[in-house]
């Protein structure tokens, strides 16, 4: 760890990345490893596809999710409509496919905002410490206390006519997700700030941004990365939970979650349309914990 | 007046529709109604709109709970004609002055005597502008309406009492109408007309907040305690020994269970946590037939189910080429088939099959589906790029409206969000207040079995201000042809004036007919005899446990 210290204090590089010119640094050490991982290589394939998916749909699917013809629905599958029709007659294959963009951006962007604004707070709660650490420290204890799915259903079933629903999604599951991040953040500067090439860099004349984000964030980093990975998959379940509820993605946008919450009530009579985006859904959710897994063991080998 | 929250809302602003928004609350709590150790008869409701006041309520669910409360006037026998029932008798002679008495020894359930007077000072109370009751507009008819209801916003009435109400003797008194009107005699079994305990009011004439939580009834059923609205999943209820009429066999206790669901109910029927359901999701009809057998009954129904279109509080629909595009994009056929399992038919007129009236097709064109006659019609009409589609979440209905939108959407190339309220209740409110000015899911099934009651309370101008004219529509010609429906001398000759009046509806389309309902409704196994009676509520009398 020591080896990404001694940045010169001239260097106006912000950019440049040490990993790549360090050769022993923790990034290329766990690249190293990861490559190596069957577990990482298949999640991350999937995920790539999943990407892919989400990114490019009409490569996967020339259909289009909303044409529906209800005097055919619940038909069976067939060569044009392999996961046959739902109970509104629409494609379940087309629509299995477009829903993937839906809840892989709710699972990305709340990831990202929960890492900045947690990971944010977090490292300015642990560099400050005293006041401005107890008071933030009290809050998220706050919003700990209130059961996740619970209050994210809260959240959305009150705004729910107020903001678009994907943005809601997110937004609710961000205000009750970032104080994990914040933990984990908060300790991980701790830990650092009292190091030696801390000190060190201080006593050069380091202001509190340089130290914070030059110093302590690339060796705080790691923690924050292996949660968020695990928590991307968690984010993407969350959704379908509360699209299946009634309070997420609303028609006529598409999710997982909501064709599942669809597709319910006629199971008996018609299970594909249930279990073709359930399928969709976990294989998802387990590739993101699977690659967030194989980041974490190689990011902390002391947990392996 | 009576909108249907599930399987049929109507709403009526004045005569008598009752909504059908059916459809309950959450699980219950348990039964603590059952102190006595008897397993209550559970049937599933909605959470009514309203407190449990008559005049109040213009929705099927509260309806239903205040039918077991109360006794009506008047009976509905098998050919929709009105037999009398705490009446001994209901008569004119020239469908101008009605005199009705009252049968002997019925009595409110704290013992009191029921009298003519306890008619009329509810009916007033009804009417009065004060009041703001949703039923006010059942009451139109009687002279001196207009006295209770002066023209302005805010301006209050001076005049307490309506003119054309008398008190005769204890168990008679007349009622006489602003100008005749046939039909009246069979209005009389609607929920507005129920009288109300003498002491339901304030010295200042405000109802009391007993009368609007545990109101004193005279039927077959009283409230154990005062119904909280919003708190209590349950309302108890016990067999009230001295009530006159038939009472039940072998069974003292009923208990109405509040859901938000027609879909839990479902469940909880098949689980015989629940008695009675009368409405049950299309979804669930081609396994409630297997699952039920005998049990699961498919009734005509009086209902019709619309799209409703906001036409005063938005201009995007005020050409009516723009409604009469959107309603030939409906696939009614489809929609009724395959959503609907075939439970409902496809709507071809305003007025309901079951009534005298109906004229198969007459709405002609305007509901045959057609897409491309449809898309060409609304782009040269100039309709919205995007439509906004709100329906009940709790009344089973998402899924006929996401087979709408998705019909709007392909056929009329625009975009199409169907936007789910909460439950029943709020979709009404929203309304009401006008915060939505998107088009809504309606329904409507009768009050009593006239063609009038499909058109004044849904579409007259009397029901705008208080009543079940949601979208405003205001049209003089429609409103003449009415009266004079109401006028005419014999019952065909009233008939040809609705009809006419009907035309114009399906020229205008101020709601879009879409289906015509069947009551899917089914029981457990821990009851037998059950039967629905013409407004669709249950003959508890006739119930008796298994």
């Amino acid at each position: 760890m020591s080896s990404s210290v001694a940045s010169p204090p001239q260097s106006g590089g912000r950019h440049q990345k040490k990993q790549n010119d360090k050769p022993a640094s923790l990034w290329s050490d766990a690249w190293y490893d990861l490559r190596r991982k069957p577990a990482f290589v298949i999640s991350a394939i999937l995920i790539g596809v999943l990407l892919l998916m989400a990114i490019w749909p009409t490569l996967f699917s020339s259909v289009d999710p909303r044409a529906c013809d209800l005097s055919v629905a619940r038909q069976a599958p067939s060569a044009g409509h392999l996961f046959g029709r739902d109970n509104l007659g629409c494609d379940v294959y087309s629509r299995t496919i477009h829903a993937a963009r839906n809840s892989i951006v709710i699972g990305v962007l709340t990831t990202v905002l929960v890492a900045v604004i947690g990971g944010l707070l977090g490292m300015v709660a642990a560099f400050y410490a005293s006041m401005t650490d107890t008071v933030l420290s009290r809050l998220t204890e706050i919003f700990f206390a209130i059961p996740g799915i619970l209050g994210a259903l809260l959240i959305a079933s009150t705004f729910r006519d107020q903001i678009n629903s994907i943005l809601l999604v997110i937004v609710s599951l961000t205000v009750l997700s970032w104080p994990m991040t914040f933990r984990i953040m908060r300790a991980a500067v701790i830990t650092a700030k009292n190091q030696d090439f801390v000190v060190a860099a201080r006593a050069l004349g380091a202001g509190p941004s340089r130290l914070m984000f030059r110093h302590l964030l690339p060796n705080a980093l790691a923690p924050v990365i292996v949660v968020s990975t695990i928590n991307l998959g968690v984010f993407i379940a969350a959704e379908a939970a509360l699209s299946f509820l009634g309070v997420g993605v609303q028609s006529p946008d598409i999710s997982w979650g909501l064709m599942i919450s669809d597709a319910r009530d006629r199971f008996l009579d018609a299970p594909l349309p249930l279990i073709f985006p359930a399928v969709f859904l976990s294989i998802t959710v387990l590739a993101f914990i699977m690659l967030g897994d194989a980041v974490r063991d190689a990011l902390d080998p002391k947990l392996r | 007046m009576r909108v249907t929250k599930g399987a049929q809302i109507v709403a009526g602003a004045a005569l008598l529709a009752l909504a059908v928004a059916a459809c309950g609350g959450g699980a219950s709590t348990g039964s603590s109604g059952a102190g006595s150790g008897e397993t209550p008869v559970r049937m599933e409701v909605g959470e009514p709109q309203h407190a449990l006041v008559p005049g109040l309520t213009a929705e099927s669910e509260g309806a239903e709970i205040l039918a077991a409360i109360y006794d009506p006037l008047v009976n509905y026998n098998e050919n929709k004609q009105a037999d009398p029932n705490v009446a001994e008798s209901v008569s004119t002679t020239d469908n101008k002055v009605w005199t009705i008495k009252l049968k002997q020894g019925y009595t409110w359930h704290d013992g009191t005597k029921l009298t003519a007077q306890d008619y009329v000072n509810a009916w007033n109370w009804v009417a009065r502008k004060s009041s703001a009751a949703d039923a006010t507009g059942f009451m139109a008819k009687i002279d001196g309406y207009a006295d209770l209801n002066p023209e302005g916003e805010g301006t209050m009435e001076t005049v307490k009492e309506m003119k054309g109400l008398k008190v005769v003797d204890d168990t008679t008194f007349t009622v006489t109408l602003a100008s005749p009107f046939s039909q009246f005699g069979l209005m009389l079994g609607y929920t507005a007309f129920y009288p109300m305990h003498p002491k339901s009011w304030e010295a200042d004439g405000k109802l009391t907040a007993a009368a609007q939580e545990q109101p004193i009834g005279m039927g077959l059923f009283k409230l154990d305690k005062a119904y909280k609205k919003g708190t209590d999943q349950t309302i108890d209820l016990t067999v009230y020994d001295k009530f006159t009429g038939t009472k039940p066999k072998n069974w003292t206790k009923l208990q109405f269970k509040l859901y938000t669901s027609s879909e839990t109910a479902y469940n909880d029927l098949q689980g015989e946590q629940l008695d009675i359901h009368d409405s049950i999701p299309a979804t669930q009809l081609s396994s409630a037939k297997s699952a039920l057998g005998e049990r699961y009954h498919d009734d005509p129904d009086s209902a019709v189910g619309y799209i409703g279109v906001p036409l005063a509080y938005n201009k995007d629909y005020q050409n009516a080429d723009v409604r009469k595009a959107i309603s030939m994009a409906i696939d009614r056929k489809t929609i009724s088939e395959v959503v609907f399992s075939g439970s409902r038919s496809p709507a071809d007129d305003f007025i309901s099959p079951v009534v005298d009236g109906y004229r198969q097709g007459a709405c002609g064109e305007a509901c045959t589906y057609n897409p491309t006659a449809a898309k060409e019609l609304y782009t040269k009409a100039g309709g919205p790029a995007k439509i906004e589609l709100g329906y009940n979440a709790d009344g089973g209905h998402k899924e006929w409206i996401e087979a709408t939108a998705n019909n709007l959407r392909q056929n009329l190339g625009v975009e199409v969000e169907a936007k789910p309220f909460e439950k029943f209740a709020s979709i009404l409110e929203s309304l009401q207040n006008k915060e939505y000015s998107g088009l809504f899911r309606m329904a409507w099934s009768y009050d009593y079995p006239s063609p009038e009651n499909y058109l004044r309370p849904i579409f007259g101008k009397i029901a705008i201000a208080n009543g079940s004219n949601y979208g405003g529509y205001d049209n003089p010609e429609f409103d003449k042809l009415v009266d004079q429906g109401d006028q005419a001398a014999t019952a065909d000759e009233s008939v040809k004036f609705y009809q006419q009046a009907d035309d114009v509806l399906l020229k205008d389309l101020p709601y879009i007919p879409v289906y015509f309902y069947r009551t899917n409704w089914g029981h457990s196994t821990k009851i037998k005899n059950v039967s629905l009676n013409l407004l669709k509520q249950v003959n508890w009398a006739a119930v008796e446990k298994a």
